[in-house]
C-alpha cells in the first residue's frame, strides 16, 4: 500500500528476524521501543530500519509469550518510557534464535557460493 | 478451560482500559523521544514533531495492529459489530420493527404450538419405564371402539396372560367427602391392590395398599393425592392414621402420593380400594405393565387370543367380544394428537412465511446497501470481516425476534391454559411449560430462520464487482429482484393455504354451533352427584323424588327432573335389548343401544318433545308394571315401520326386566354435538334406581342464582349428600365444542398473520420496484403514457404475482386439506364456498397492498424524477 521508494537504500527486515534483533538488542540492557529501533538502525550501519507498525506488535507478542518483561521508567532525558528486558525464557530463546540464524546464514551462503 | 475463559473475561473488562492507556502512552512516548532527539539534532520544535509523526506512520493503525496481538480482538470485533448492527437498526426503525415483529410472530406462534406438542405428546409420562404401560379394553361385537372391562375377564387375563408383569383394575367415581357445613364430591378412583405397583409409583408419605389377594370387602383405607393432602390436612405430616369420612364411612389415611403422580387424562383426589364383587357390568378400566422385551403388538395379539378364550368360556356375557391393549400415552393423548399435528403443520407454514418475509425484507435492505458494502471492500475491509458483520446483524435480528417471540409464546400458552374450560380435559395441559426443550426449539428456529433467509441475501452483495457497484449504485439488481418475486409468490401461496384451512375449520365450527341438539340447553341448571350408599335401592329413588319436589317448589323453576348421565357428560350407559315377542337374538348379533334412567319431568325440563304415547308419571313406581320410552332411533330399530307403543322389550339391565313401551320421544344428540343419535331406551328411576343422578332444573331466567338454593334443598333431604358438579347445560354444550372453537380461533389467528405477512411482502416488493422504476415511469409519463395506464401497470404487476401465488396455493390446498377431513364437521375439505371467499379475500387484500405504491407512482412528477437522476 505505502510507497516503498524512500526505503530504497535500506533493507527490509526478513520475516522472522525481527524477534532475533529485538532479543539481541535487549540482551545488553533494558530498552524502550524508540531506543530499540535506534539501536538496530545504528548497529546495522543505517541499513536496517524497523517500522513502528512491526516493532510494537512484535514487542507485545514477545511479552505475551513471556520472553520479555516490561516496566515504566524514566529515560535519560527524564521522559517516562516503557522499558523492556529479557526474561529467563527470553535468554534461552535468544540462544536458540541465534543458532537458527547462523544455520540459515550458512545454508544461504552454501547456496550462493557452492564450494 | 473455564478458569481460562474467566480470566480472559476479567482481563477484558477490568484491565482492558489500563492496557489501552499503556499502549497509547507507549506510542506517545516513542514520538516525544523521537521529537526531542530531532530537536537535539537542531530541528525546530514544530518541524521535529511533524517529522517524528511522519516517521512513525499511522498511530491508530499501529495501535490497532498491536492490540490484535493481545488475543481477544475476535470477541471485541463481535461486540463492535453488535453495536454497529444495533445502531444501523435503530436508524431504520420501521424496517427493524417489521423484521423483528415478523420473526417474533413466526417464532412465537411456533414455539407456543411446539410447547403444547412437547408437553402433551412428546414428553414421557411421569412413571418409571412409561413405555411398558398399557391400557386394556374390551371391544364390543361388530364395533371398533374401546369398552370398559368386565371384572371376570380382568381376573382371567391376569391369570392367563404372559405379556404383562402386573395388571390392575380401577373405576373412576365421585367420592362423597363429609364436610363441616356442606359435603362435597371429589373425583376419586377405586383401585385394586397392585394399581400403584403397576404404575411403579411409591407414596410420598406412608404406604399404599398391601398387594396380594383380591379384596372381597373393601378395607376402610384411603390414599390421598398430594393436593387432597394439602387441602384437607394443610400438608401436615402427621396425617397418617387420621380418619376421614368418605361415602358416609370412616376411612383411615394410609398414604399420600407425590405431587406429580396421577393418571394422565384425569384428575384424582382420593384412591380407595376396589372390592371384587364379580357382577356383570363392564365398568372397569385396566392398566397393565408389559414384561421387559414384550412389544405392544405382541401384547395386543395375546389380548385377542385371551378374549377368544373368554368368549368360549362364557358365551352369554362374552360372545363376539374381543380385547385390545393400547399404550397409556396414546390412550391419554389420542384425542388431541391429530389436532396438535394439524396446528403444528399450520404453524410451520406461518414460520416459513415469516422467514420468506424476513428474507424479502433483508434482500431489499441488501440491495440498498450494495454501495456501502462496495465502499468498505474498496477501503480494504476483508470479505470475511464484512461477512462476519452481516452475519452478526442477522443474529442480532434473530435474538430480538426470538426473545420477543418467546415472550409472545409464553403469554399465549398462559392464556390458553387459563381460558380453556376445565371440563375440556386436554390431557397433560397443566404439564405444558416453557422448558429447556422449548427454549432450544425456539433458539434453533430463530437462528436457523435468520441464517438461511437472512445470510443468503447478504452473500450475494459480496460476490459483486466493486467498481461497477460504486459507479452505478442505484441500478436495479435484476437477479435479486427475481428472487424476491419468487419469495412473494411463495408467501401468497402459503397464506392462501393457511387462510383456506382456517376458513374450513371456522365454517365447520359454525356448523357445529348451529347443530340442533334436540334439546333446549338455555336456562337449564344441572346438579350432578353420586347418591350415597343405602340399605335398599328404593331409598335412592325416594330421595331423588323428594329433592325434585323441593326444587320444583323453588321460585323461578319451571320444570325439574333427573337423568342418570347428562347429555354432553360422556358416554351413556349401554346394553342390548330386543322385542320380547321375537326369539332371543344370537349372542354376537344383539341389537344394542343406550339406556337412560330418568324421572318424570326430565323431558319437560330439557324440552325434548314426545312423538307418541306418554311420558313417565308418578304412577310408574316400584311395583307397578315396568315401562319404558324409546327414542326415535330405538323405535326404528326395534319396530321398523310399526307403532311400538304397547310392545314389550327385554332389557339386559340389572334384573333383566321385560318392559312395556309407553312412549316415543324425539332424538337428541347425547354423546356430542357432532355425534348422530344412538338408539336409547329410557326407564323410570323409581323402577330401576340408579346411583348416578343429575338433577335438571329449567328456570325462567338465567339459572346460575339457583345453585345455592338447590344445594340447600339437597342438604335438607340428606345432610351428608355432597354434590360433584353444578353446571349450566348451555355451558356444557359450549364446552363440548371448546376444542373445535380453539382450533377455529388459533387457525384464524394464523390465517390473519399469514395474510398480513404476505401482504407486507407484496407491498414491500411493489413499493420498492416503483421506487426503482421511478426513472422509467417518469420517461413513460413524459412520453405521453396516461396516469391510469401507469396505475394499471403497477397494479397489474402486483395482481399477476397474487394470481400466480393463488394458483400455486390452490394446488397445495387441493393436496393438503384432505388431511383436515377428520377435523371437519359437515364441511368438505374442498368446500367451494370457502375456497371462493378465500380467493376473493386474498385478491382484495393484495389489491389494497398494491394500491398505495401504484398511487404513488402516478403522483410522481416526471420532470422532478428525471432531474433527480
Amino acid at each position: 500500500m505505502t510507497e516503498p521508494i524512500k526505503y530504497q537504500n535500506r533493507i527490509e527486515i526478513l520475516q522472522g528476524t525481527l524477534d532475533l534483533l529485538i532479543l539481541q538488542t535487549l540482551a545488553r540492557e533494558p530498552q524502550h521501543g524508540h531506543g530499540i529501533s535506534l539501536a538496530i538502525r545504528a548497529r546495522s550501519g543505517d541499513l536496517l530500519s524497523v517500522e513502528t507498525g512491526s516493532l510494537y506488535p512484535a514487542l507485545h507478542r514477545l511479552e505475551k509469550k513471556g520472553w520479555l518483561d516490561s516496566e515504566w521508567k524514566c529515560s535519560e532525558n527524564n521522559q517516562r518510557a516503557k522499558y523492556y528486558c529479557l526474561t529467563k525464557i527470553g535468554r534461552k530463546q535468544l540462544a536458540a534464535e541465534q543458532n537458527r540464524w547462523r544455520l540459515l546464514v550458512r545454508a544461504v551462503r552454501g547456496v550462493l557460493d557452492p564450494a | 478451560m473455564a478458569m481460562k475463559a474467566l480470566r480472559f473475561l476479567f482481563r477484558l473488562f477490568f484491565k482492558r482500559r489500563q492496557l489501552d492507556k499503556d499502549l497509547n502512552d507507549e506510542l506517545a512516548s516513542h514520538i516525544s523521544m523521537e521529537t526531542s532527539l530531532r530537536v537535539q539534532q537542531g530541528e525546530s520544535a514544530k518541524g521535529a514533531r511533524q517529522a517524528a509523526l511522519r516517521q512513525f506512520g499511522n498511530v491508530g493503525l499501529v495501535a490497532d495492529v498491536t492490540r490484535s496481538t493481545w488475543g481477544f480482538t475476535g470477541f471485541e470485533q463481535a461486540l463492535q459489530d453488535i453495536r454497529y448492527a444495533s445502531r444501523s437498526f435503530v436508524r431504520t426503525p420501521l424496517f427493524s420493527t417489521i423484521v423483528i415483529v415478523t420473526l417474533a410472530l413466526g417464532i412465537g406462534s411456533s414455539t407456543a404450538i411446539f410447547s403444547l406438542l412437547h408437553g402433551i405428546l412428546l414428553r414421557a409420562l411421569p412413571f418409571p419405564e412409561p413405555n411398558q404401560l398399557m391400557m386394556l379394553w374390551e371391544i364390543p361385537p361388530e364395533m371398533r371402539k374401546s369398552n370398559p372391562v368386565l371384572l371376570n375377564n380382568f381376573v382371567t387375563w391376569k391369570e392367563r396372560s404372559h405379556s404383562f408383569q402386573s395388571m390392575a383394575a380401577f373405576e373412576s367415581l365421585p367420592m362423597n367427602l363429609l364436610g363441616d357445613n356442606q359435603s362435597v364430591q371429589v373425583p376419586g378412583l377405586k383401585v385394586t391392590a397392585d394399581f400403584f405397583g403397576t404404575l411403579g409409583a411409591a407414596p410420598f408419605l406412608g404406604r399404599t395398599f398391601r398387594p396380594g389377594e383380591y379384596w372381597t370387602t373393601e378395607p376402610r383405607e384411603v390414599v390421598l393425592s398430594y393436593s387432597a393432602w394439602q387441602q384437607l390436612f394443610g400438608g401436615k405430616s402427621d396425617v397418617i392414621g387420621k380418619k376421614i369420612s368418605i361415602n358416609v364411612s370412616h376411612h383411615e389415611v394410609i398414604g399420600v402420593m407425590p405431587a406429580e403422580f396421577g393418571l394422565p387424562d384425569q384428575k384424582t383426589e382420593l384412591y380407595l380400594p376396589l372390592a371384587f364383587n364379580l357382577h356383570e357390568a363392564r365398568n372397569y378400566s385396566v392398566v397393565a405393565r408389559l414384561r421387559p422385551g414384550v412389544s405392544p403388538d405382541a401384547a395386543n395379539a395375546e389380548m385377542a387370543i385371551l378374549a377368544a378364550q373368554t368368549a368360549r368360556d362364557n358365551v352369554a356375557l362374552n360372545a363376539g367380544w374381543s380385547a385390545t391393549a393400547v399404550p397409556l400415552l396414546d390412550q391419554a393423548v389420542g384425542s388431541v394428537r391429530t389436532i396438535l399435528f394439524m396446528l403444528f403443520t399450520a404453524v410451520g407454514l406461518v414460520l416459513l412465511l415469516a422467514c420468506a418475509n424476513v428474507a424479502n425484507l433483508l434482500m431489499m435492505r441488501a440491495s440498498g446497501r450494495v454501495r456501502e458494502v462496495s465502499l468498505r471492500l474498496a477501503l480494504g475491509a476483508s470479505r470475511t470481516r464484512i461477512l462476519r458483520q452481516l452475519l452478526i446483524e442477522c443474529l442480532v435480528l434473530a435474538a430480538c425476534g426470538g426473545l420477543l417471540g418467546l415472550g409472545l409464546s409464553g403469554a399465549a400458552v398462559h392464556a390458553l391454559k387459563t381460558s380453556l374450560p376445565e371440563s375440556l380435559h386436554i390431557p397433560r395441559l397443566n404439564e405444558v411449560n416453557l422448558d429447556i426443550a422449548v427454549l432450544l426449539y425456539s433458539a434453533a428456529a430463530s437462528i436457523l430462520s435468520v441464517l438461511i433467509f437472512g445470510l443468503a441475501p447478504s452473500l450475494q452483495s459480496l460476490k459483486r464487482n466493486v467498481s461497477e457497484d460504486l459507479h452505478e449504485s442505484t441500478r436495479s439488481v435484476t437477479s435479486a429482484h427475481k428472487v424476491r418475486r419468487v419469495l412473494v409468490v411463495t408467501e401468497i401461496a402459503l397464506a392462501l393455504v393457511l387462510v383456506a384451512g382456517a376458513g374450513l375449520v371456522v365454517r365447520s365450527f359454525l356448523r357445529l354451533t348451529n347443530v340442533n341438539t334436540g334439546f333446549h340447553a338455555e336456562n337449564v341448571l344441572t346438579v350432578r352427584m353420586l347418591l350415597l350408599p343405602v340399605q335398599k335401592e328404593e331409598y335412592h329413588a325416594e330421595s331423588v323424588r323428594e329433592m325434585l319436589d323441593r326444587i320444583r317448589a323453588l321460585p323461578g323453576v319451571v320444570a325439574a327432573g333427573s337423568v342418570g348421565i347428562l347429555p354432553m357428560e360422556g358416554t351413556n350407559s349401554g346394553t342390548w335389548y330386543y322385542r320380547a315377542d321375537r326369539p332371543e337374538p344370537e349372542a354376537n348379533a344383539r341389537p344394542g343401544g343406550d339406556v337412560s334412567i330418568i324421572t318424570p319431568g326430565y323431558f319437560e325440563a330439557m324440552r325434548i318433545p314426545m312423538i307418541r304415547g306418554r311420558a313417565f308419571n308418578v304412577e310408574d313406581r316400584a311395583g307397578s308394571p315396568q315401562v319404558a320410552i324409546l327414542n326415535e332411533t330405538a323405535a326404528r330399530m326395534l319396530s321398523p315401520g310399526e307403532n311400538p307403543i304397547g310392545e314389550r322389550v327385554k332389557v339386559w339391565w340389572s334384573n333383566r326386566p321385560v318392559v312395556e313401551v309407553v312412549g316415543v320421544v324425539a332424538d337428541i344428540r347425547h354423546s356430542g354435538v357432532s355425534t348422530p343419535p344412538d338408539p336409547c331406551l329410557f326407564m323410570p328411576n323409581d323402577q330401576q334406581p340408579f346411583p348416578f343422578t343429575a338433577l335438571v332444573a329449567r328456570t325462567v331466567g338465567k339459572p346460575a342464582g339457583l345453585a345455592q338454593a338447590i344445594r340447600e334443598q339437597i342438604h335438607v333431604v340428606d345432610a351428608d349428600q355432597g354434590v360433584s358438579k353444578i353446571e349450566e347445560m348451555q355451558q356444557m354444550v359450549s364446552d363440548s365444542i371448546a376444542l373445535p372453537r380453539l382450533e377455529a380461533w388459533v387457525l384464524t389467528l394464523f390465517g390473519v398473520i399469514a395474510l398480513g405477512l404476505a401482504n407486507i411482502g407484496l407491498y414491500g416488493l411493489i413499493a420498492f420496484s416503483v421506487a426503482q422504476r421511478a426513472r422509467e415511469i417518469g420517461i413513460r409519463v413524459a412520453l405521453g403514457a396516461s396516469r391510469t395506464g401507469v396505475f394499471r401497470m403497477i397494479l397489474g404487476d402486483g395482481l399477476r404475482l397474487t394470481l400466480i401465488g393463488g394458483i400455486l396455493g390452490l394446488a397445495a390446498v387441493f393436496g393438503l386439506t384432505r388431511f383436515l377431513r377428520g377435523l371437519l364437521f359437515e364441511i368438505q375439505p374442498l368446500d367451494p364456498l370457502t375456497l371462493i371467499s378465500v380467493i376473493c379475500l386474498l385478491t382484495f387484500v393484495s389489491l389494497f397492498a398494491c394500491y398505495v405504491p401504484a398511487r404513488r407512482a402516478t403522483k410522481a412528477d416526471p420532470a422532478a424524477v428525471l432531474r433527480e437522476e
